[in-house]
Formats: structure tokens, sequence, C-alpha cells
């Protein structure tokens, strides 16, 4: 085991509090070969991170480490001295981080900030400084004109692909990549992906790249360990891992996501056996757009958000809103609740006897009849109530239910969306809680006023990839039970095929395609429709040419 | 049925009473305001002239006498009555005018919000002291006017900090939620965002409170209170007028001085615990600290502590 770039033995982890401590890693040993692409999985709160700050030293207070050797260079990284540490931080490991936003200074160019870390950590200085600057935008395919430029004035892309150019800028043998993707768009996470893996193949560097994504993961990695709790569960080459691996959570994360290509796996999210649409429509979107304005003085400006969107929804059906972020689709559902006024058209609910774009105020009864479900669960419950006030407060502001029945009737919504018993629920605050068990509370607070329509606003997105489904069933089911008609909003291709019935795509604030579910990702006509299912489907790292992706950066300013 | 609002103020209470610096704080002031209560049936009258003028501390006046021959003790007891009294009433009446003022601009935005900032800032510009002391000479002197003067002066910061904070809440999911839910927005302002805000309210009242306290005693002390009362600032004024400081009667002035210091004091440690138990990272940072070897914490540098439990 001579070529092992780093090994990490029976690593522990403790976060101190006043009572005892939370061991957050707990025993974790692996070793990562030169040349291979390492791949950490695990969800919020596995530890997975943890593992990666330990190995660099930078876990901020309250961590301490409390056992184990990480072995770099025949030197334990855990008995070194602290000048030390200092040293090998980036020469011998450098970090991606998953926000290129928040690792990037937003007041210095990239040329700063990449020659900040020549300077600090090498000889080089000024022409040579440069140059190795240039060379290293090259890498990335970045144009050097854009060598001045800051941060804001890139695309998060090219952000990403500078934080890179930082992390490659002295050459260590071995580079983390903390979730250097999940912030990004479906496509542009894709064109990183494949410049990593041919930056790899180039310069021959060693990856350790963490993610909560293992489908992403095994499109790519050599070899792959799964934690869980703080503890290594499986550790396999990639291979063994998509054939299922041994290990029972192995194969709750690999199902967790379905495809969005291919035919459709059975048995997954029950749908009705044939769906008629009324020839009623619930809720008509006509020539909705809207801006927004920046009244600045000297120079005004106004954003198109939405621009013209019509469509038509239909008792009982699921439609899926599908779009990346920018596409307007977050603003839609904003508009359609209300929330926010639309700049023009027309928002029709059942008929036309409430024309809601207009109101001045919004009719109560509209507010009864319109839910949404919200994408975060911890912000939309406020943590200074309790769930029972979380349900009880809508249901006594319309006066659905007389006050002596009210703890009955809050009971059986919870116990509804699988939150039993209700009664224990109904007293837990937020804080108390898992994300999955939030955001059945918020559905179940949707659905407590029995709206005729919900917007579900990427309702999974903020939640462990291994309860997603669990959550898209419960919408399966209560479309089936109450006959419910949603609205779902998603950047997810796949849920959104296995879930609803029609699909929207959307781009820049307006519809590209439109149509049944299957049809649509069976047989899409549209060329950003082919991509995003394309790019949503295993495999695509092969399909995937490497030439392009230069200019189309320069076309995303 | 609606019990939550307890619960939030119960975890609070709870959390105050654990955390050893608000707890002192709290037993001070509460001391305080007992003797202040309680004085006119302890001590003696305060007004009265008893004794030889500037006697020092002896058995009969424990703190000795003033110029007028009056008991120090009795005068520095029951000064902590108005004092104390203008200052929590003044620190309530501050919080509830910038938390109804900021709540409503940060909350609305549009013309209410461009109105009622436009009225916060003119408050905030206005140079307070000289405002202060030119108010305070013209109206009548009386506890009311000092209220009202202080209050004048003092209620515009915390209006604008309310109003930012109200800004990034009213922007939260949450608030969407209950919009969408139907709910007034006097409720969602009152039972949903308020709560939220509830440690920079308390803050807020304990900083006003402070600085009510110290402006009331510095008006007076310039003589611009109504002398024929006893309060901690007319009591620094006669010491000041009596020439204590020259004539060495430290007596005179030192027991109202402390008073004042360590009711602010107090209020400052009630300050830092309501920070604690509404911040708990600062605990867990304290925690951390105390529970590794020193020689181990460095700045960005996760400490290796091996076998620790």
């Amino acid at each position: 085991m001579n070529n092992s770039v780093i090994s990490i033995q029976n690593l522990c982890v403790n976060y101190i509090t006043p009572g005892d401590p939370v061991k957050a890693v707990n025993d974790v040993s692996f070793e990562i070969q030169q040349g291979e692409i390492f791949g950490l999985v695990g969800e919020s709160g596995s530890g997975k991170s943890t593992v990666v700050q330990a190995v660099l030293r930078t876990l901020p207070p309250p961590a301490v480490i409390t056992g184990g050797k990480v072995i770099i260079n025949n030197k334990d990284i855990l008995s070194i001295s602290n000048t030390e540490v200092l040293q090998y931080r980036w020469k011998q490991i450098s970090i991606v981080m998953q926000s290129a936003l928040n690792a990037l200074n937003p007041v210095l160019t990239v040329r700063e900030q990449i020659e900040d870390v020549l300077k600090e950590h090498s000889d080089l200085k000024g022409k040579a400084a440069e140059d190795r600057t240039k060379e290293l935008l090259s890498l990335i395919d970045i144009d050097v004109s854009r060598l001045d430029s800051y941060p804001h004035q890139l695309s998060g892309g090219m952000r990403q692909r500078v934080v890179i150019a930082i992390a490659l800028a002295l050459m260590p043998p071995l580079i983390i990549m903390d979730e250097p993707t999940t912030a990004l768009d479906v496509i542009v996470e894709r064109e990183i992906l494949a410049k990593i893996i041919e930056l790899r193949k180039e310069l021959g560097f060693t990856i350790l790249f963490i993610t909560h994504d293992l489908n992403l993961l095994l499109e790519f990695a050599d070899r792959v360990a799964i934690m869980k709790n703080g503890r290594l569960v499986e550790l396999d080459k990639a291979q063994k891992i998509r054939s299922g691996g041994k290990h029972d959570y192995t194969q709750k994360l690999i199902r967790s996501l379905p495809s969005a290509s291919g035919p459709r796996e059975k048995g997954l999210l029950p749908k009705p056996k044939s769906l008629v649409l009324g020839d009623q429509p619930i809720l008509e979107v006509q020539n909705l757009s809207k801006s927004f304005y920046d009244s600045g003085i000297f120079n005004p400006m106004s954003i198109d958000v939405v621009n013209n969107v019509s469509f038509q929804v239909f008792p009982g059906e699921i439609i899926g809103l599908v779009g990346e972020s920018g596409s307007g689709k977050s603003t839609i559902a904003k508009l359609i609740t209300r929330l926010i006024r639309p700049t023009s058209g027309d928002i029709f609910l059942k008929g036309s006897n409430l024309k809601i774009s207009e109101a001045r105020r919004v009719p109560l009864e509209y507010r009864k009849q319109v839910q949404m479900v919200f994408q975060d669960p911890f912000g939309s419950l406020n943590s200074v109530h309790t769930v029972y006030h979380h349900l009880a407060r809508p249901l006594l502001r319309h006066q659905l239910i007389p006050e002596q029945k009210l703890f009955d009737y809050i009971n059986e919504m919870l116990e509804t969306v699988g939150l039993r018993p209700g009664t224990t629920f109904a007293e837990k605050f937020p804080h108390e809680m898992s994300g999955g068990e939030r955001q059945r509370v918020a559905i179940a607070r949707a659905l407590s006023l029995s709206p005729d329509l919900i917007i579900a606003d990427e309702p999974t997105s903020m939640l462990d990839v291994s309860i997603r489904m669990e959550i898209l069933e419960i919408f399966a089911r209560m479309r089936i039970e109450k006959n419910l008609t949603i609205v779902f909003i998603t950047h997810d291709l796949a849920s959104a095929r296995y879930l609803a019935d029609r699909i929207i795509v959307l781009q820049h604030g307006s519809i590209v395609e439109e149509g049944i579910a299957e049809d649509l990702i069976q047989s899409p006509k549209e060329a950003y429709t082919k991509q995003l299912i394309k790019a949503a489907s295993p495999g695509w790292l092969k399909s995937l040419s490497f030439k392009n992706t230069k200019e189309k950066d320069v076309n995303h300013v | 049925m609606d019990n939550n609002q307890d619960s939030i103020f119960t975890r609070w209470i709870i959390g105050i009473l654990r955390n050893r610096k608000a707890i002192t704080g709290v037993v001070i002031i509460f001391l305080f305001i007992f003797l202040a209560a309680l004085g006119p049936f302890i001590t003696q009258d305060p007004t009265a002239f008893l004794s030889t003028p500037l006697s020092p501390p002896s058995w009969e006046h424990w703190l000795g006498t003033n110029g007028q021959g009056q008991d120090v003790l009795a005068q520095t007891i029951s000064g902590a009555r108005q004092t104390l009294l203008v200052g929590f009433t003044t620190g309530i009446m501050v919080v509830l005018i910038g938390a109804l003022i900021g709540g409503i601009s940060g909350y609305y935005s549009g013309r209410i919000d461009d109105f009622l900032s436009l009225l916060i800032n003119v408050f905030l510009v206005m140079p307070g002291l000289p405002l202060m002391v030119i108010l305070a000479s013209w109206l009548p002197p009386g506890p009311a006017t000092l209220t009202g003067v202080l209050v004048l002066t003092g209620w515009a910061w915390n209006a604008r900090v309310i109003r930012s904070q109200m800004m990034t809440f009213r922007s939260r999911d949450f608030v969407s939620a209950a919009i969408v839910s139907g709910e007034h927005n006097i409720r969602i302002i009152v039972l949903e965002i308020m709560p939220r805000m509830l440690s920079l309210l308390a803050s807020s009242f304990i900083g006003a409170s402070i600085y009510a306290i110290g402006a009331q005693v510095g008006l007076e002390f310039l003589g611009l209170g109504d002398v024929s009362t006893v309060t901690w600032g007319t009591n620094l004024y006669w010491a000041s007028n009596d020439m204590a400081l020259l004539t060495g009667s430290w007596w005179n002035f030192v027991p109202t001085g402390l008073s004042i210091a360590i009711v602010s004091f107090a209020l400052t440690l009630i300050n830092f615990g309501i920070d604690e138990v509404t911040n708990p990272r600062l605990i867990a940072e304290r925690v951390w600290r105390e529970k590794i070897p020193i020689d181990t914490v460095v700045n960005g540098i996760t400490p290796v502590v091996k076998d620790h439990e």
C-alpha cells in the first residue's frame, strides 16, 4: 500500500456540548490510492464533511478530534505541530467548496485571488505568477480576458471553475471536492464534472469527492464509501455498489431517485388508472408576466422573470413545472398564491368568477382554496410555535372546524401524512423533528384546509435523498384519496416524470415545451428538453462532448 | 387553547434562571426594586432635617448626612424609586413605540414604509442631547416630563433596528405560509414575528433602560429635573451644590454613584445572559474551551485531544 495518497485510520471527531459529546465521526478508516476518484457519500448529518474538515484540521469549535491517524507522506497530520499544519494545507491537499460565491472574495478579482494563493504558498512572483495564473485559467477553459473580472461578473459555473483553478494552483497530489456542483443547475453541473474528469486525466491528481448524490457519484467514481450517522457503512468498488451493494442503506440510496429516461419503473408513485381531464380547468393562467424593477435614479432596470406564460390546470391532475434556477418557476408559484402581484396577465380560479390577478386584497375564500408547500421545511415553520399551532391557526381563521373538534381533526391530519401518533407530534416544536417530518407537517398544514389546489414549490429539494420518495408518495396518495389538484414545481425532471401527469418545461421565464409526462420524456421536441433529459439520465458522462464547453461559458455572460 | 406562547416564555425564563450572569443581574435588580418599594417603611424620612449637615457615617446615620442634614442612606434608597421608575418606564415605552413604528414600517413596504422611515430618520438626525436639555428646561419639571423627553429623543434608534429585523423576517417562508393561509397582517406581526424578535426586544428594553437612567441622572444633575424630589440625579445635584467633593464628604455622592453603576452593571449582565440563552453557539464555544486542555486551543486549527470523553 505504498501508493496511497492519504490514509485515514480510525478517525474520531466529537462535538462538545454541555452534556455528553456528540460523536460526529466514529471510527472511520479508508485509504485513497494515487490517481483514483474516491467518493464519500452521505446525507446531511452523516459526518462526511466533518471527515474532510478534520483532515484539513479546519473544523470550527466546538469540534475536537478525539482519535485516529491521518497519514499523508508518512506523516500523521494529527500529531504534527501547528506550523506544519499550515504548511501542508493547500500544498498537499486543497479543497473545492460547495458554494463558489462564498468561497470567492467578492471584492477581489479572479487574478488577485489566484495570485494570492501563489504568493502565500510558493516563490512565484511578478511575471511568473501571472503566467501561472493564465495557465490555470486556460486549464479550466476560461478566457484570459476574464482575469480582471470580479466574481459577480461570472456565471455560477464559471465561478466554480475559478475555485477549481485555485485548488489546482499548487498542484497538490490530493484535491478534496466537497459537493462542488450541488449549487449548480443540472446542465452546468454535468459540464463541470466532465471538466474535472478531463483535468484529472491530463494532470493525474487524486480526488476525494464528497456528495449526497450517490447516483451522480456512480457515474465517475472508482471507489465509493457510504457514511451514515458518523460511521462508514460500506466501502467498495463503484461497480459493486451500482449493482446494489451489501448494506440496506446503500440500496435505499440507489433507489431514492428514479431515472428521467428509459421505461418507467413499475410500482413507484401510484397514478390513477386513467386520467380524464375535465372541460373546465380549475386554474387558468393567461399571459402571465412579472418584471422586477430596480428603480435606480441613474440606470433604472427591469428584469422579466416570467414572460407571457399561459397554461391550464384541470381538476384532479398533477402538473409539473420543470425548470432550472432563473426559469421563473418559483415566481409563478408566488404569483398564483398571490404573494406577489403580476405585472400583467390573468389568473382565474374555477372559471371566471375569481379573477385573482387584479384583486387588491386577496379574498379569504381564495386563501382557503389555494395552499402552498414551501421548499425549506425549516423556514416555512415558525420555530417558536408547536405543530399544533401551525395547523390550528389556519383552521381557526377560516372557521372550518368547531373549536372543540379541532384537536381530533389535527390529530387525524397528522396521521394522514404519516406522523403517528398525531397527538405526540402536535406538541413538538419544529427543531425537535427531522427535515422529512417537518415537511410532512407543512403538507398537513396545506391539506388541513381541504384546498382545491396545492402549489408545491420544490418540496423535496432540501431533504435527504432517501426520504424524498416518501414525501412524493404522500402527494401521489393524496391526489388519489382526496382528488387533489397539485402544481408540482421542481428542477428535477425525473421526479416530475414520476409524480406529474403533464409536464411544462420552463426556461428564462417562458414555456419551452408542454406535454403528457411520459410522452415528453420519451419523445421530447425541443433541444432544451432533450438536454435536460440527457443530463438527468445515467451514462450522461460518456455521451458528453468535451469540446464545446468553452464557447458555452463565454455565452453565459 | 393556544399555550405555545407560554412555552417559549417558559423556555426563556428557565434559560435565564440557569444562566449565571443573567441570574446575578436579575437578583441585583430585584434587590434594588425591593428596597425602592419598601424604602419609606424601613428608612428615616429622606427629606427631614435630622442632624448636623455633612456629618460622616455613624450608627445613627449609616451613610452620614448631606449638606441639609438629611440622612444619605434614606435619600439613596428613596432616590431609587423615581429613578428606576422613570428608567424602566422609558425603556418599555421606547420598545413599544419602536416595535410599533419600526415593525409596521418594516412589514409593509411601499408608501407606509417611506413615510415612517422618513419620520424615524428625522428623529435620528436630531441632536439628542441639546434637544433633551432644551425640552427639560422648558417643560414643567417632574417625572412625566423626564420620561417624555427621554422617550422622544430615544425611540428612533430602536425603531430603526426593529424595522431592519422585521424586513428580514418579512421575506421568510413562515411569514409567506401564514399569508397563504389567510392570516391577518396584524396577527402575523404580533403572533408569528414578534416572538421571534423577543431577544432583540428584550435587549432593546435593557439598552433603553440603561440609557434612560444615565440620561435622567445627567439632566437632573444639571438641575433640569424637579430639585425638590429625591432621586439619584437630584442627590448628585445637591452633593455638587454643597461642594461635597471639595469638603471631602465622600459619603454624600459615593452611595448614589455606586448605585447607578451597580444597576447599569446588573442590566448589562442580564443583556449578556439573554445573548447566551438565545444564541446557543456562544455557550457551545465556551463549554468547548472549558472542556479541552488550554494548550490545544489554537485559532483556525482543530485541536486533537486523544481519548477525550
